[in-house]
């Protein structure tokens, strides 16, 4: 088993960074737009997040802790390289999640001011993630076209948040904000297909290992379905958004659905091309990966707790299930 | 300055803005419960008012938590990368524990603690609370467990300079994580006990004096003097298993330079690290001797004794002072109170005064503990095994300090703005009484 044992801590790290990004996307997304929305609006957005968001957080911490404790070798020179961006997102974070709190207990003048502070440490958040994938992409080689690159794919990362925000809140809310959520979807979207077409172009230019992996016969053929099932997805939502709000409010879910979508199937996009490399063309998950025995010990534990943890959080998302509505503390 | 030094602010910066908030919400959880409880024994619907002006402090301070400790768990591996390759074996899958067992349970669970109103049954609600109480206490013990490790190693063996964990048992309890993890949960018992009843008085000064305040002003007191000599008695305990494991750390402590029997209790002095002698010295003869050995005569070893591998002396002698003074403070303070609110005797203004300004000792105490205890382990990250100097980071100094700026602002920032509205609370009990998240338009039920 112990041969496998980095290969599983992959896997698993790879499926928190995932449900992170779906996650805490949406909550970040729901951030981004709240500066669009009407203040009486405000609450509401963030009321249909109040409940989620510091489990979504918690998504990360364990992610970037089975980097650090089952790949410590990749975590040193990750986030080495990526110091400067992770402090900014860290801020990012910091002020994303006590605005939450601050805005509803401070006095009243305060609350346009933590409002700036949620949407401001959303979009600095989501924005250095994306700027941190981009870089990761090009292996952390840093030039000035590979910072725009990785900027670029910051803003692409955040129209992606945005839409899964947008897709959150058509499910999520009714009535005026319901129909605004669908305007700042179909805006979403657009940025994030041309976010998505342009990380698809430039990853193959700026790294040979994956234009070899991916523009090679028959392999080529047998990866068409990744790109065909995203752009579906996103020809889904744009038809759905046409439409959207119905009546009876069915397909509420098909943008937040296809958003998902969209970002599991970039994600598998991603894990192809650089399998089973953890820091591009440099370092694999074998020369990275610790000691057997932790790594087993790690094992046992997250075979038992994480089915447990999945459980809680259904159970969570099923209390708070229906349109987001005033949030009381009991 | 150098990365080192630079590493090691922003560490210490960071752990010490971190530490401010589980400090009162491991503590505070069970204190909800503990209102939650009354509640239902009672029906007063006091307890319930309590209950509902706590919990929004506790979800402000939680959330405080939460992000500087999203910060904490980058910076082991920034900061310090040379830490995960020496013990990574060790304090990896303690790490994953806590973020496995602890963090989701309550960050999930909390969402149901606050905002489950109306939605899950009362039982349900007391249910999610006690898993959010285990969970940040389930964190400490975690967190705690590496922290004592790193102080007391224990059950591994190096394999080609690398730590390997051999028995876990040993590994977790290792020597000096049973006090340590005590004396820690204690003393956030205490600061939300003057947290409480700090808050508790402010709000009876300004004429709160029929409704839960002066409950909760109560409560907190009496906790406060229930736990204080707890706490003075786990702190000696400590204080020896230290002795027996860490000598230097408390010599270091007492500013103890020469090796000797019937050593002096030094109550106040300016240690001088370079004549090696204290300066200005107030003694109790045989006191240290006394203290640490229970024999007047006993010998005590001296800071001569570790010549050049003992941490540095002045911030350990003054930080255990300063603890230690607030400790006696919050004895007297406590006792005090307690007996002239015994019975259902009104607070003298003198003392609900007294109260408002102890009202974040705890923090004092705990922060001035933290630092003896962590300086006091140096010139090692990892004791015998990893010297701080060499896990530093590789990360040029201008980001480091660059980040150091950036966190520093936001964090006095958010210091100021969560001790401003723990007060703005207390001023405006309607407000912290009210729904938090009110909607203008007003919206359906479940759907």
């Amino acid at each position: 088993m112990d041969a496998w044992l980095p290969l599983i801590f992959l896997v698993v790290m790879g499926l928190a960074m995932l449900a992170y990004v779906v996650l805490d996307g949406y909550d970040l997304g729901v951030g981004i737009l709240l500066r669009r929305a009407e203040d009486r609006h405000k609450d509401t957005l963030i009321a249909s997040i109040g409940p989620f968001w510091d489990a979504n957080e918690t998504w990360l911490v364990l992610g970037v802790g089975i980097l650090l404790t089952a790949f410590p070798r990749a975590h040193g020179v990750i986030l080495g390289a990526l110091y400067l961006p992770v402090a900014l997102m860290l801020v990012g974070l910091i002020l994303r999640g006590v605005a939450f709190d601050f805005r509803v207990k401070a006095r009243a003048a305060h609350k346009p001011l933590w409002d700036r502070a949620f949407w401001a440490g959303s979009l600095l958040a989501a924005w250095s993630q994306g700027y941190m994938l981009g870089m990761w992409i090009v292996g952390f080689e840093r030039n000035w076209a590979t910072v725009a690159f990785a900027l670029f794919i910051g803003a692409a990362l955040a129209a992606g948040y945005a839409l899964l925000g947008a897709g959150w809140l058509i499910a999520r809310t009714e009535g005026e904000l319901q129909r605004r959520a669908v305007t700042w979807a179909r805006g979403a979207l657009l940025l994030t297909a041309m976010g998505i077409a342009a990380v698809s172009i430039a990853t193959p230019l700026v790294s040979e290992s994956v234009s070899a992996r991916w523009f090679a016969w028959p392999r080529m053929a047998l990866l068409m379905p990744i790109p065909l099932a995203t752009a579906y997805l996103f020809v889904r939502a744009y038809s759905a958004l046409r439409t959207l709000p119905r009546p009876q409010d069915q397909g509420r879910w098909i943008p937040f659905a296809c958003a998902v979508g969209i970002f599991m199937l970039a994600f598998a996009g991603l894990v192809y091309s650089a399998y089973p490399y953890l820091v591009m063309d440099r370092i694999t998950i074998w020369d990275a990966a610790s000691a057997p025995e932790s790594l087993r010990v790690i094992l046992y534990g997250a075979l038992v707790t994480l089915p447990a943890i999945v459980i809680y959080t259904v159970i969570s998302y099923r209390v708070f299930r229906g349109k987001a509505t005033e949030l009381r503390y009991y | 300055m150098d990365a080192l030094i630079l590493a090691r602010v922003q560490f210490a910066a960071n752990i010490s803005f971190h530490i401010l908030f589980p400090t009162i919400s491991i503590a505070l959880t069970w204190v909800l419960l503990y209102f939650k409880w009354r509640h239902a024994r009672s029906a007063d619907p006091r307890w319930m008012a309590a209950y509902r002006f706590w919990v929004k402090i506790f979800a402000l301070t939680f959330a405080m938590g939460v992000v500087s400790g999203i910060t904490m768990s980058f910076q082991f591996g920034t900061n310090w990368p040379g830490y995960m390759e020496k013990v990574g074996n060790v304090a990896g899958p303690l790490l994953a524990y806590e973020v496995l067992t602890a963090f989701f349970l309550e960050a999930t669970f909390l969402g149901i603690m606050l905002f489950g109103t109306g939605r899950v049954s009362d039982r349900v609600h007391t249910l999610a609370t006690l898993l959010v109480a285990i969970g940040t206490t389930l964190s400490a013990f975690w967190i705690l467990a590496l922290n004592s490790w790193m102080h007391t190693p224990a059950g591994h063996e190096l394999v080609d300079g690398v730590v390997h964990a051999r028995d876990w048992g040993q590994v977790v309890f290792n020597p000096s994580f049973p006090y340590r993890l005590s004396h820690m949960l204690v003393a956030s018992g205490l600061t939300v006990a003057f947290l409480v009843s700090g808050l508790s008085a402010y709000r009876w000064l300004r004429g709160e004096t029929t409704g839960d305040a002066a409950l909760t002003l109560r409560m907190g007191v009496r906790l406060a003097a229930l736990l204080i000599p707890l706490q003075i008695f786990l702190g000696d305990l400590h204080g020896l298993n230290t002795l027996e494991h860490q000598p230097a750390k408390i010599a270091a402590m007492e500013a103890v330079w020469h090796t000797g029997r019937g050593v002096p209790l030094v109550l106040f002095a300016i240690p001088d690290t370079e004549a090696r002698s204290n300066r200005f010295e107030i003694a109790i003869p045989k006191g240290a001797s006394l203290v640490l050995r229970h024999d007047p005569e006993a010998e005590i070893a001296g800071l001569d004794q570790f010549e050049g591998r003992h941490p540095p002396v002045a911030p350990l002698f003054f930080g255990f002072r300063l603890m230690v003074g607030m400790g006696m403070l919050m004895l007297l303070v406590s006792w005090l109170g307690a007996w002239k609110l015994r019975g259902k005797r009104e607070p003298p203004r003198w003392l609900a005064h007294a109260l408002v300004a102890m009202s974040f000792s705890g923090w004092i105490a705990t922060l001035a503990g933290w630092y003896v205890t962590e300086i006091g382990r140096q010139p090692w990250l990892v004791t015998g095994i990893l010297a701080t100097a060499d896990a530093a980071s590789t990360v040029p100094a201008a980001s480091i300090g660059l980040s150091l700026a950036m966190y520093l602002a936001l964090y006095a920032a958010l210091l100021t703005a969560y001790v401003s509205v723990l007060f703005y609370l207390a001023r405006h009990p309607a407000v912290a009484k009210s729904p938090p998240v009110p909607t203008s338009a007003p919206l359906t039920g479940m759907s």
